[in-house]
């Protein structure tokens, strides 16, 4: 018995030092899909928020995209939409805040590819929205192109993907 | 609160964890259904498992009622990783057919097919689609709604996570 304690011991251990070790050097696809996760959460707000904070967390939302993104939304109830740069992403979140009373942006299952150059990725995103009062979701899959610029990974280029075509 | 032995009721806690995992995790995983694209099979709101062992010994079948993942997973480990969020269609066609609805009846290879669980009126008319050597065609049974509303097509089979117990 005290053996197998040992042993599982020793298992804990291990698994602790490999999470640690994941911990302090992260992958490139676990720096994506954090990045990513902190993106939606940005683009996420509840009802109620003060116009200064909506406004500063609208400038971060875009910080996620590089200078020259494009973004190609074609949704089949809401039609096509594109969006370039960041000025055009800050006005789509604003807008987005001032038509809806609260939103809440998730993905919850992600596929991530990083280039043999490592400098760029693609990410196969599930997107998940949910608008306030509604008990339903909206979900869209959708295809997120990435650049390693200055040390970090930026959003270049958003597409919608056809599920099951 | 530990018993006489803490160090057996430890390893106990240990072992009913792991099979917790192993059982929920990999081997099962419970969806519940949100929206009416399974209708009558699968209601809104009703919760099923999924085994993720149905298809070790042979290929999906037809009319088998599947969970999709929207997503392909990047490596064998995420393959693993139960998704969160699935599509739950039946198969109608396997690798190498031809499918194509016409006035709303399905055509496997110009063939109609015989679906009894298809009880709702369909006017559907899609052009054929040939599926490769690894896809499968997926549909949802409620063909009431309008096409363009309702997601259905080909799917690899790295796609289908397991068969849904009804």
């Amino acid at each position: 018995m005290k053996m197998v304690f040992q042993l599982l011991l020793l298992a804990a251990l291990i698994a602790a030092g490999v999470w640690l070790w994941t911990i302090l050097f992260p992958s490139p696809e676990n720096i994506i899909r954090k990045r990513l996760a902190q993106a939606a959460s940005e683009a996420s707000f509840k009802s109620g928020e003060n116009p200064l904070a909506s406004a500063a967390r609208a400038e971060t939302l875009a910080g996620f995209f590089s200078t020259n993104v494009e973004l190609n939304i074609n949704l089949p109830e809401h039609g096509l939409h594109n969006l370039a740069g960041r000025d055009e992403i800050i006005q789509a979140a604003a807008g987005a805040r001032s038509m809806a009373g609260s939103l809440k942006v998730e993905f919850p299952d992600m596929s991530i590819r990083v280039g043999p150059d490592k400098s760029s990725a693609v990410a196969d995103v599930v997107v998940q929205v949910q608008a306030a009062g509604n008990k339903e979701f909206y979900v869209q899959e959708m295809k997120f192109t990435l650049q390693k610029i200055g040390g970090d990974w930026l959003i270049t280029r958003v597409e919608t993907v056809r599920t099951l075509s | 609160m530990f018993g006489r032995n803490p160090k057996v009721m430890l390893l106990r806690a240990a072992l009913w964890a792991a099979l917790c995992v192993v059982v929920f995790k990999l081997l099962f995983i419970h969806i519940r259904v949100d929206g009416i694209s399974m209708l009558p099979t699968c209601a809104d709101q009703s919760i099923y498992w999924v085994s993720r062992l149905a298809y070790l010994r042979h290929e999906p079948q037809r009319g088998d009622v599947v969970a999709i993942r929207f997503v392909t997973p990047d490596d064998s480990i995420s393959r693993m990783e139960p998704p969160h969020i699935v599509l739950l269609k039946r198969i109608i066609g396997l690798p190498g057919e031809t499918v194509a609805f016409v006035n709303g009846r399905a055509l496997i290879n110009g063939e109609i097919l015989d679906e009894p669980y298809e009880t709702l009126d369909c006017n559907w008319n899609c052009a054929p689609v040939t599926l490769g050597p690894d896809q499968y065609y997926v549909v949802g049974d409620n063909r009431s709604m309008p096409q363009e509303d309702h997601v259905h097509g080909k799917c690899e089979r790295n796609q289908i996570v397991g068969k849904a117990r009804l």
